[in-house]
């Protein structure tokens, strides 16, 4: 049993890993008025490059590098078309993501199969010896500290700094926030180059420490669960985190209930069926998915004006002398 | 009222802007005194809110140049204006409502948190700068707008969010805004458009104090006794140009309101003698909330007879448009009862007041009464094309409807139309935008047409063919509810007048017993008819302009103390 | 030296522009895909060469271009109906597995004879589709829920629970494959003699029609279209936008869930996991390239239906993943957005010695 419970809790903090960095990068750039839907396809370029890196240089933290950095410039593209062009937000999220996901297995179809060292696990001295926590909270790849230290980071540039006060007016009511002297576009580009920056980092956590591979749609609709955890977080960092390791806890256990023996004899049939049903790994899969939709129904159903959660000005471009 | 030092501490010389099809600046000036308050006078469309924006940094222009204590500087950027000392009242608040009050005011100035900056004085350029950006300071301002808040008497609390204040704290937030950036000049964008009387005047009180500690201001306005209250000079411009400069104490009203207007302003509209018929529309104890959730009718009852037009007076934000949208089944009545030809249509869905014979026109013609990207066609027929004779089997038939919007354009001379089924209404100007909304409500007939601002940001031809096709319809047996910001539309066009004040009826009445002044003092909330300055003259249906409206000083003598 | 960029709004679009900019960006797209072939050592005009001509000659060719076409062409119609009232259906996808879910259960276990089986399988499948498009439309209407994000997750969820069923209650067929059984003869699409395409087309073509006399020609057209150009000023007229939002999405369901069922009636034969080639984003592509009406959906649809087939057939000739086909869809977005963008902004870019003033964003709208 334990043993069972530590490799879960191994699995939900890894899995937890792509969610949390993935939702503060789209976070930020929701919050700053922008939505990304292309999460999927930056993940994915930032899986391939990172993992193309790696095998070629042999040094996982190039791969990082360079994942980040393809993630910054696929996000660049979005930047450009919603922010300058003012094009429609879903439009080119959707179109990022189809890019993505296009480009990676087109140019990804020669590298499936390669083997990497990826990235090691570092252990924190004396912490790593606590019993069932220890393994999965403090011997971890890098990646997994990075998510660790990436949250209050992001807590604190949002709440307790003058960018961040500034990122939050622009995507609540960039006219004023212009009238105010802030730079609407140079914030607004800003968050959505980190937030794809943090879609590269996940991406690469995905392929050089989760797997260990790379395979094409090696992401297989994370990047969607990224978009539903930020709203079902309210935009929050700190509930994103709560959000992040439930959804990678239903995934962990998706994969591992199926070696379970999930029949009780002392209740009836009917109840062990629903049973097998609710905890079959596709209808686990759903979960996120519908808890997601449920929560956002709720939120918006129940906002009073002043104290939705929702960013004001979320999908909306700005341009100062229009109307 | 203060006098200012003697050269001028702003000037804007041939100031030019324009947009396409309409120039909006026309080589304008403007000279403002270090420490008077200096009104810009105009009326809607002037160019005053565009000549305000070039000076925030908002618009740029397109000729001329801006001169500040001396110096000729560009100003490109709200920043710009920021740095250089110009901060801006807008007439629709610039606040963040999910965010505290301190968090509104300091956004944009950047100041470092105190453990930051704590023993780095004259640390360099860069450091500096990310030290600003990365943290925030947030006892010391909010200290500081206390203290501002107190020295004015604001009564501001700088932790709370500020969508739980009201419209006059906000507007007050607004100016810490700009007290706390130290500015040397104040731009109000008619800042009395959401207040109360009480609110207004202690508005003014401040802005006098403030001119005494040195402030200079500029105060937008296209109300005559508010130019005439609180301003030193007055810049008056029309048609985008500059018509004059005077010294406030030197005019009448009446001197004002021939520059504003460029005409004695006399209306010569045939309103001849109609008999009433049956009640067409009954409203009775009407509660209504507003967009933000509070009550903005609070109790009215109206009747609107066949071939009377009911006029409704009052100064914008107390309840009348929340009444309209009442009247025509777009907002939800909380308690009360709407009927219609004796029909109960309490809460019910538009559709059903349109089909029961209600018009409307509505206040924001490109929100609510267009749909700017879709034909003049498509616009034109959108209240009658369930009707049979747009019916041809189970189809709509467009070549109907295409005649029957021909048939509008060509009744209500509405302009600059070459083929209806193609061209965008979003193409058309204000004036005959509005023609074509007016036309398409009156053309069907309704039994009721509910009219909310109708002749509002229209040019003056537009206006009087709005005003005579009203008529004309009354004549021919339709109700009609007239609400107005336009006073003298009110008093010209009306059988009966009421005068809403805070979402209640506060004074009933006709033409023919009252006059202007009477109507702007209910409107402002002030006493009964003894009370107020000078004997209440009766018109006859001409308004006359002359007479000073009561101040609010009056009023509040009057009432006796605070209301 | 100092480069200017300046956007001037247009006050009317030049002619060539506004005809021109389908086939602009098709072909800017493909340019672009040219240059993904060069770096895989593929000599592009052959490679163009295979996925378009080669298709085009021959019946086999056409045969799998229509049939390729015709999920896209309900798909797009589905899209481009709630497109219509100002609504985005990211989850076209989702309506399709579960309209192709009910559709094959029905076909599998419930014995008639063909004709009304099939009808029968129709009507599943719509129903199915139904009600995957009520729930976002329903959320949208009633509480202003996002449509974008509802009908994307939930579109997600009815992957999964097609993965489910084709590993429990419907597996069928040899073995412990997640497949579900083969759909009897009965219950398959017959086909068009001569072409050797299903009749699947026909049908897509026939509701092709009806959306298009509808939105053009009806009461409920107009309102659609009143409805997305102006929903406030739309419902101050007395429509009901509640309606028409849960109406449109509702229709779009149906569409897509029979788009679903015909992939897998005339395709296909069972139900398999992930069964869908991503029909419902390039239908995103399809209505959004084909937004004017109906039968620009068709025309786009089989445009892409072609590009898909061809894909496939490039795979197998130069060994060059078919995801190349994903790219160029994207390919065709991104030059669609830049020309709707140049559309309605004339672009100027000075380049200048020295320092220059910068000149920012002129105005498009008439001030006060």
């Amino acid at each position: 049993m334990a043993g069972f419970l530590t490799n879960l809790l191994d699995a939900t903090i890894s899995a937890g890993t792509i969610f949390i960095i993935g939702a503060l990068g789209e976070i930020i750039a929701e919050r700053a008025g922008i939505l990304n839907l292309g999460m999927e396809g930056m993940m994915l370029v930032g899986a391939l490059t990172g993992y193309m890196t790696t095998v070629v240089t042999g040094n996982p933290w190039i791969g990082l590098g360079v994942a980040i950095v393809g993630g910054m410039l696929m996000s660049l593209i979005h930047a450009f078309l919603t922010i300058t062009l003012k094009s429609d937000q879903v439009i080119s999220g959707v179109m990022l993501t189809l890019l993505g996901t296009g480009l990676t297995t087109y140019f990804g179809a020669r590298w499936t199969g390669r083997s990497i060292d990826g990235m090691k696990d570092i252990s924190i001295p004396v912490l790593e010896q606590i019993p069932i926590l220890g393994s999965a909270f403090f011997t971890n790849p890098a990646t997994d500290y990075m998510a660790f230290l990436l949250v209050p980071s992001v807590w604190y540039l949002l709440n307790r700094t003058n960018l961040g006060l500034e990122l939050i007016s622009v995507g609540e009511d960039p006219e004023t926030a212009d009238t105010m002297g802030v730079s609407v576009f140079r914030l607004r580009y800003l968050a959505v180059l980190i937030g794809g920056a943090l879609a590269g980092l996940a991406g690469a956590h995905l392929s050089l420490a989760f797997t260990g591979i790379w395979t094409g749609g090696l992401t297989a609709g994370r990047g969607w669960i990224v978009v539903a955890l930020v709203i079902f977080a309210r935009w929050s960092p700190i509930y994103a985190v709560a959000g992040a390791y439930l959804f990678g806890m239903l995934e962990a256990l998706q994969i591992r209930i199926q070696g379970l023996e999930l029949v009780f004899d002392v209740l009836p049939n009917v109840v062990n069926e629903a049973i097998a049903f609710f905890a079959s790994p596709q209808i686990m899969a759903t979960y996120p998915y519908f808890i997601t939709v449920i929560v956002l129904a709720i939120t918006v159903a129940r906002s009073r004006e002043g104290a939705s959660a929702v960013p004001s000005a979320l999908l909306q471009s700005y341009s100062r002398e229009m109307d | 009222m203060t006098n200012g030092g003697s050269p001028s501490f702003l000037e804007m010389r041939g100031i030019v802007k324009k947009f396409p099809g309409v120039i909006a600046n026309d080589e304008v000036d403007l000279k403002v005194k270090k420490g008077e308050i200096h009104g810009l006078l105009g009326e809607n469309g002037a160019g005053k809110s565009t000549l305000m924006k070039i000076l925030y940094g908002l618009y740029t222009k397109d000729g001329g140049e801006i001169v500040l204590d001396g110096e000729q500087i560009d100003l490109e950027s709200p920043q710009q204006a920021i740095n250089a000392g110009i901060g801006m009242v807008h007439q629709h608040f610039m606040l963040i409502p999910k965010l505290t009050v301190t968090q509104n005011v300091i956004l944009g100035k950047r100041e470092a948190s105190n453990t930051l900056t704590a023993g780095k004085e004259g640390s360099s350029g860069v450091l500096k700068s990310l030290g600003e950006m990365f943290s925030i300071d947030r006892k010391g301002p909010q200290e500081r707008i206390k203290g501002l808040s107190d020295d004015y008497g604001f009564g501001i609390d700088p932790t709370e969010p500020v969508w739980q204040l009201e419209v006059g704290e906000q507007q007050r937030v607004e100016i810490l805004k700009a007290l706390y950036r130290d500015v040397d000049l104040l731009i109000l964008d008619e800042p009395t458009a959401v207040l109360t009387p009480n609110e207004a005047s202690k508005l003014f009180e401040t802005l006098e104090e403030l001119a005494d500690d040195g402030l200079s201001i500029i105060f937008i306005t296209h109300k005559l006794y508010e130019a005439k209250e609180i301003t030193d000079r007055v810049t008056i411009l029309r048609d985008g140009k500059h018509i004059d400069t005077v010294d406030t104490a030197d005019m009448t009203e009446a001197d004002l309101a021939e520059r504003m207007v460029g005409h004695e302003v006399l209306f010569d509209l045939d309103k001849s003698e109609v008999a009433k018929g049956d009640v067409k529309m009954r409203a009775d104890n009407l509660h209504a909330l507003d967009e933000r959730g509070l009550p903005a009718v609070e109790g009215i009852d109206l009747e609107i007879k066949s071939g009377e037009i009911v006029g409704i007076a009052g100064v914008s934000g107390n309840g009348q448009k929340e009444l309209a949208e009442c009247l025509v089944g777009v907002r939800d009545i909380e308690e009360g009862t709407i009927t219609v030809n004796d029909r109960d249509l309490t809460n019910k869905h538009p559709r059903k007041f349109i089909e029961e014979g209600v018009s409307f026109i509505p206040e924001d013609r490109l929100k609510y009464g267009l749909a700017p990207e879709l034909s003049v066609m498509h616009n034109a027929g959108v209240k009658e094309y369930r009707k049979k004779r747009f019916q041809s089997g189970p189809f709509l038939d467009y070549d109907e409807l295409e005649a029957y919007a021909n048939e509008i354009i060509d009744k209500y001379d509405v302009r600059g139309i070459s083929d209806a089924r193609k061209m965008q209404s979003g193409d058309l100007s204000g004036g005959n935008m509005q023609k074509l909304i007016v036309g398409r409500e009156s053309y069907r007939n309704p039994d009721v047409l509910i009219a909310n601002q109708p002749t509002r940001g229209v040019d003056v031809g537009a206006i009087e063919d709005i005003r005579r096709n009203l008529l004309a319809q009354r004549e021919k047996g339709m109700g009609i509810l007239l609400v107005s910001e336009d006073l003298d539309e009110v008093l010209d066009m009306s059988d009966r007048i009421l005068v809403v004040y805070e979402g209640e009826v506060v004074h009933e009445t006709t033409p023919e017993e009252t006059n202007k002044q009477e109507i702007g003092l209910k409107m402002t909330g002030g006493g009964s008819t003894e009370d107020s300055e000078g004997a209440v003259a009766t018109d006859g249906g001409q308004t006359s302009k002359t007479e000073a409206l009561p101040t609010n000083q009056d009023a509040d003598n009057s009432n006796g103390g605070e209301r | 030296m100092n480069i200017d960029v300046d956007f001037t709004a247009r006050q009317e679009v030049p002619r060539w522009l506004a005809y021109g900019s389908s086939v602009f960006t098709i072909l800017a797209a493909l340019l672009v895909g040219a240059v993904a072939l060069v770096t895989l050592n593929v000599n592009p005009l052959d490679a163009y060469q295979v996925m378009f001509v080669q298709q085009l000659t021959g019946l086999t060719g056409i045969s799998n271009v229509l049939e390729k076409s015709t999920p896209l062409i309900l798909a797009g119609l589905a899209v481009y109906i709630p497109l219509r009232a100002g609504l985005w259906n990211i989850g076209a996808t989702g309506q399709i597995y579960i309209g192709a879910i009910i559709g094959t259960w029905i076909g599998i276990n419930v014995t008639a004879p063909s004709f009304v089986l099939l009808i029968l399988m129709f009507l599943g499948a719509a129903l199915g589709g139904m009600l995957w498009g009520f729930i976002p439309g329903y959320l949208r209407a009633k509480w202003g829920v996002n449509e974008i994000i509802t009908s994307l997750l939930i579109s997600y969820a009815a992957i999964e629970i097609n993965g489910y069923m084709v590993r429990g209650p419907m597996q069928g067929g040899a073995g412990n494959f997640p497949v579900s059984a083969v759909l009897p003869s009965g219950a398959q699409l017959p086909e068009i003699p001569i072409i050797e395409s299903h009749i699947g087309i026909l049908i897509a073509l026939l509701f092709a029609v009806i959306v298009y006399v509808v939105v053009q020609k009806t009461n409920v057209g107009y309102e659609i279209t009143f409805t997305g150009s102006n929903p406030d000023a739309a419902r101050q007229a007395g429509m009901n936008s509640f309606y028409i939002y849960v109406m449109v999405f509702v229709a779009a369901g149906a569409l897509a869930g029979m788009a679903g069922l015909i992939e897998i009636a005339g395709v296909q034969d069972r139900l398999r996991p992930d069964f869908s080639p991503g029909y419902g984003f390039t239908a995103i592509v399809v209505a959004l390239l084909g937004r004017g009406n109906a039968f620009k959906v068709v025309l786009a649809a089989l445009f892409f239906g072609l590009l898909l087939v061809g894909g496939t057939s490039l795979e197998v000739a130069y060994t060059v993943p078919s995801a190349l086909v994903e790219v160029i869809q994207a390919l065709v977005i991104l030059f669609l957005i830049t020309a709707e963008f140049l559309k309605s902004y004339k672009v100027d870019i000075d380049f200048t010695m020295g320092e220059s003033k910068p000149n920012p964003t002129a105005s498009a709208e008439e001030g006060v």
